[in-house]
């Protein structure tokens, strides 16, 4: 028998549990930002800058600024600005999404001005909502969530295009009704799309946001970006960069993750 | 208006799909005058392509575009519709899908659920998720959701294609049951002889282009005989002699 020209498959607890925590991602994600981490520390060593501080000095601002409460309460209102906006903008901009990919005469009358508010930068917008509304909190929230309406509805459009006709046609049989339709049958479908569009989304908000604060607001991380800036104090733009990072990606792995776990269990 | 005991009228006089692009329009069903009676299983066949699943969607109200009436005895008469495929949400369990088809007031809803699933023998499966069963499986969950509403009129659209002999002789074995717990008038659309002959009280059969009716017969088979294979042989060659 030529046993040796056979291809053999071994299941993966085949292969011995060191094995599978070595190949684990947690391994890597802790290599590769323990090397970053040593290739900032060399580079300030050498630079030895006032304006290129090292990961001990930015750490111990991070942790003096945590202590008093500043770092906290910085975060914290951004992250409402956040919220406050992603959701606004998720809620109008998906149901805008699914009028226009089930209305095609809709469609076709609103392309030209989802186009023009997709490429309206984001810059214009936050500058014209205060300038219409005054540096308020509104006009803050308001210019965050209109630049992201439009690309929820374009995603979220695009899985409204594809609904299934057949389940349509079992949900209309057995008279589901608008509601139960939207919820069992349409939303399940646009899930995929809405993640997306959410995922897309954050990343955007997360980033306007900052804009925003830094124009027209006395609070947020954006505003602590820009005092730091003006101040020349980098420890402090770095370790509230730092702080940011964590915080996006907790809510990534605590809320966005499992989220997208639940919704897709149906799966084979 | 139809008389008390006829649950159906349908009078299709033109049905035609549309010119797309280079296809030019095409004429599907002309002058089907079919009047179905209370309780009747009526059993439609013809060729492939011949417009079956067509008429059966303008019964089921799910196509509105021909010219003609289809009219029902009741006054709104409660439908369910057993499509080719199962159609079930794959993202609700097998429990959820047959519950959904229920309306949200009725009380009795979670004791009617588990005992049509008990019927249909998927009690095990209630709360698995439609995608990972079998497609034999799939299609019980599919015949439960059609009964559970008790319908005054249930369409089939070859309900039970693809399927293995075994597995389609039992699903056949579970419609002929709950159809003597529960008569409901039926039109069902098959290309199997033999299932036809098995299952029907009336068979139709289209055929032509446009169709129309070409055969209308009634079956008068017993119940006992319907399980017999030599006796239901004999009745396909009677009834299909001049297909
Ligand atoms: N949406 C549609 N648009 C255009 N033509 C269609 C459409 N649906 C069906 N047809 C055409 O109408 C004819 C009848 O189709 P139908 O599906 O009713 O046939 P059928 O008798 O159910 O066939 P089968 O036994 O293969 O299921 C076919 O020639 C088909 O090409
Ligand atoms: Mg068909």
């Amino acid at each position: 028998m030529a046993l040796d020209n056979q291809t053999i498959r071994t299941g993966r607890v085949g292969r011995g549990v060191i094995g599978s925590v070595l190949s684990g991602r947690l391994v890597w994600t802790l290599v590769s930002f323990l090397s970053l981490l040593v290739l900032w520390a060399l580079v300030a060593a050498i630079l030895q800058s006032r304006l290129f501080p090292g990961p001990l000095e930015v750490g111990s601002k991070f942790l003096s600024e945590a202590a008093s409460g500043e770092l906290g309460y910085h975060v914290g209102v951004t992250l409402a600005r956040v919220a406050v906006a992603f959701l606004v903008a998720m809620f109008i901009g998906s149901a805008i999404g699914i009028a226009l990919g089930r209305a095609k005469g809709a469609d076709q009358f609103f392309d030209t001005w989802l186009i023009f508010f997709l490429n309206l930068p984001a810059l214009v917008t936050i500058i014209l909502c205060y300038v219409w509304f005054g540096l308020t909190e509104t006009a803050a929230v308001l210019a965050v969530t209109i630049n992201k309406i439009p690309n929820v509805a374009v995603t979220v459009r695009e899985g409204a295009r594809s609904l299934s006709r057949d389940l349509t046609e079992m949900a209309h049989i057995y008279r589901f009704g608008a509601w139960k339709t939207l919820r069992h049958v349409t939303l399940p479908q646009l899930a995929p799309f809405m993640a997306a569009a959410a995922r897309g989304g954050l990343a955007l908000v997360w980033k306007i946001v900052l804009v925003v604060e830094l124009l027209g607001r006395p609070d947020g991380v954006g505003r602590q970006l820009y005092d730091g800036f003006q101040l020349f104090d980098v420890s402090m733009i770095l370790a509230y960069a730092i702080a940011f990072i964590l915080v996006v990606q907790l809510i990534e792995i605590l809320v966005l993750q499992p989220i997208e776990a639940r919704v897709n269990r149906w799966r084979r | 208006m139809t008389k008390p005991d006829q649950a159906i009228r349908i009078a299709v006089d033109r049905k035609a799909f549309p010119a797309v692009a280079d296809r030019p329009e095409q004429l599907v069903l002309r002058g089907v005058q079919l009047t179905v009676q209370e309780g009747s299983f009526v059993v439609l066949t013809g060729p492939s392509g011949c417009g079956k699943s067509t008429l059966l969607n303008i019964v089921a109200g799910l196509d509105a575009d021909f010219q003609g009436h289809v009219t029902f005895s009741q006054d709104d008469p409660k439908l369910a519709f057993m499509f080719q495929t199962p159609r079930l949400l794959p993202w609700r369990t097998v429990e959820q899908n047959i519950r959904l088809v229920l309306g949200d007031d009725d009380a009795q809803a979670a004791a009617k659920v588990a005992a049509i699933l008990d019927r249909v023998g998927l009690s095990e499966a209630a709360t698995a998720f439609p995608e990972r069963l079998s497609l034999g499986m799939q299609r019980r969950a599919a015949l439960a959701r059609a009964f559970v509403v008790e319908p005054d009129i249930l369409l089939m659209d070859e309900p039970f294609v693809s399927l293995d002999d075994p597995s389609a002789d039992s699903l056949r074995a579970l419609l002929i049951e709950l159809w003597n717990r529960r008569p409901t008038t039926v039109l069902f659309v098959t290309h199997d002889r033999i299932e036809a002959v098995m299952l029907a009280t009336r068979l139709v059969r289209l055929g032509g282009t446009p169709a129309s009716i070409v055969q209308d017969s009634d079956v008068s088979l017993s119940p006992a005989d319907r399980l017999d294979r030599e006796k239901v042989l004999a009745c396909r060659l009677r009834l299909f002699e001049n297909a």
